[in-house]
């Protein structure tokens, strides 16, 4: 059992890598993590049947923004390990790995939120000139903390059963877990107000209250109001440049004076 | 002549370079997500190689440290798009580099913030969307029958658009960039550029704030009077701005930046043990 926790594990590292170095290539969607855990476990067939069952729950659930998603793919791993190694069915599987996905889930906010200490240490490494350093906790300590999100949780509920991490999550209070989410939802107004702190000034800042109103009041997407802001950012720099060009080459200016 | 094609090649050899540079490292982009300023630190590294190269010399330290901070601003946009973001801002640096004088470094987050909303759609809307679904849809069909091509075909149809997006958008980010802004400075046409990424950065930035902060009150009174319908009918989204507010309001008090952190965790939780605030 601990070769294949050590296996499985390495899969969770794998899908977790997906989006964090490579992109997002789509290798941590359900069928690919359940196939690569078929191929694991010795039963490639069945991997592919959890997989395919797997993927239509989880199409339609996409991720946008801040908010910490459904871990699908965490949970997918743990479903196609517990069908094929039980001979359980993929829904069924599913419910099993729900609460690993739980515990999945507040470890990748903790974890979310811990890493907003690497600002803090980058600037602090910029200051003293080490650059490398700097990048470093992006792509060495980012990367092992992802890393170790999935791997412990997998490695856990494979060796000692579901019924520890179930043990787990029912220790962690209520209180926490949506105390943790809502300080999640914080922080990124922080991110926000740093980005404002370096562009807002007295003249600039109607437009970024037009950008918030529109989005607030009628629900345009930030794509939506990126499209209209590049119109409006033209039409003003035709308006304000027009006037300044005109005013400067004597001629126009005085011809428009004297209407 | 002869020469001339050498240093031609030399060029174009030392730009493929730098476009793997961009691709590669904006797909590493999320390595260390975080919620205070998400892909951040995915940036900086991602342009770090360009800035290292610009401030070789050790006399300019004090410019790379400006440099290297002015790229850990808050930034979020898909890791395909992002290398035409990378190529983009690289091209800047170095024409910030060059004309020290007339170049505002402002105009680097500006053009940044701006391109993060746009590009983003597309990851979600192509994708996340199209596809994911078509690529999956396939995969599915050849997986229940148990035939290993599903997940393989599933995974190529992902990753040709990606390779295809990443590679060209590091490439034109870097090379219509570069020609654009040689362009605007000898008309002198930065003021102008500048003008319009300060206000689509800004409305995209608003945006943001309305559409990424999830945060309600769960006050109520009985069953009549909820905090948040109230809420909604003067300003729906006033508790994301406010918040954004104070936080900018603490940052101009020059309050440390761990403050601040601990604050935001410490009155989180409590905000929701209390029942003021709801994600």
């Amino acid at each position: 059992m601990l070769y294949k926790a050590i296996i499985l594990g390495i899969i969770g590292i794998i899908v977790v890598w997906d989006s964090r170095l490579f992109g997002r290539l789509n290798v941590e969607q359900p069928l690919i993590a359940s196939t690569l855990v078929g191929i694991a476990l010795g039963d490639v067939t069945k991997g592919l049947m959890v997989g395919a069952t797997l993927e239509l729950i989880s199409l339609g659930l996409v991720n946008v923004g801040a908010a910490a998603p459904p871990d699908m793919a965490l949970g997918s791993i743990i479903a196609a390990a517990f069908a094929i190694l039980s001979g359980a069915s993929a829904q069924t599987a599913l419910t099993i790995a729900i609460p690993i996905a739980v515990l999945g889930q507040l470890l990748a906010i903790v974890l979310r939120m811990a890493m907003s200490s690497f600002n803090v240490m980058a600037n602090r490494y910029i200051d003293e000139g080490k650059f490398k350093s700097a990048t470093n906790l992006h792509i060495i300590w980012g990367s092992a903390l992802y890393a170790i999100s999935y791997f412990v949780p997998i490695f856990i509920s494979i060796y000692f059963g579901t019924g520890l991490v179930k043990q787990i999550v029912s220790v962690i209070p209520k209180w926490l877990t949506s105390g943790l989410t809502v300080a999640s939802a914080v922080l990124p107004a922080y991110g926000f107000a740093l980005l404002l702190s370096t562009m807002l000034s007295k003249k600039m800042a109607p437009y970024f209250f037009i950008g918030f109103l529109i989005t607030a009041y009628a629900n345009i997407s930030v794509t939506g109001i990126a499209l209209f802001a590049i119109l409006i950012a033209i039409l003003l720099d035709q308006i304000i440049y027009k006037d300044k060009s005109s005013s400067s080459s004597g001629g126009d200016g005085d011809s428009l004076d004297s209407l | 002549m002869s020469e001339n094609n050498k240093s031609e090649k030399a060029v174009k050899k030392e730009n493929n370079k730098k476009y793997w540079q961009f691709f590669w490292r904006s797909w590493t982009i999320q390595a260390s997500w975080n919620y205070e300023r998400q892909m951040n630190l995915g940036f900086l590294y991602g342009i770090s190689p360009t800035l290292n190269r610009i401030y070789k010399d050790p006399k300019d330290i004090d410019k790379k440290k400006s440099a290297y901070k002015r790229h850990l601003a808050f930034y979020n946009c898909t890791p395909q798009t992002s290398s035409f973001v990378l190529g983009l801002s690289a091209s800047m640096e170095e024409q910030l580099s060059q004309n020290p004088d007339d170049f505002d470094p402002e105009s680097i987050s500006a053009v940044k913030s701006s391109l993060m909303g746009p590009l983003s759609g597309i990851e979600d809307s192509f994708f996340q969307g199209t596809v994911k679904v078509l690529a999956f849809g396939l995969g599915i069909n050849f997986a229940q029958k148990g035939n290993i091509l599903g997940p393989i075909l599933a995974l190529l149809i992902c990753l040709v658009p990606a390779w295809l997006v990443t590679w060209y958008g590091a490439k034109w980010g870097y090379t219509a960039g570069n020609q654009f802004l040689t362009k605007l400075n000898s008309e002198g046409a930065m003021d102008r550029v500048m003008f319009i990424a300060g206000v689509v950065g800004l409305m995209v930035i608003g945006s943001m704030v309305a559409s990424m902060i999830s945060l309600t009150t769960p006050l109520h009174m009985g069953t009549t009077f909820k905090l948040q319908s109230t809420l909604n009918t003067i300003m729906p989204k006033l508790i994301p701005i406010s918040l954004t507010m104070f936080m900018y309001w603490l940052i101009q008090k020059k309050v440390n930046t761990g403050w601040i952190l601990t604050v935001c965790i410490i009155g989180g939780i409590l905000a929701s043990v209390l029942g003021i605030l709801k994600a």
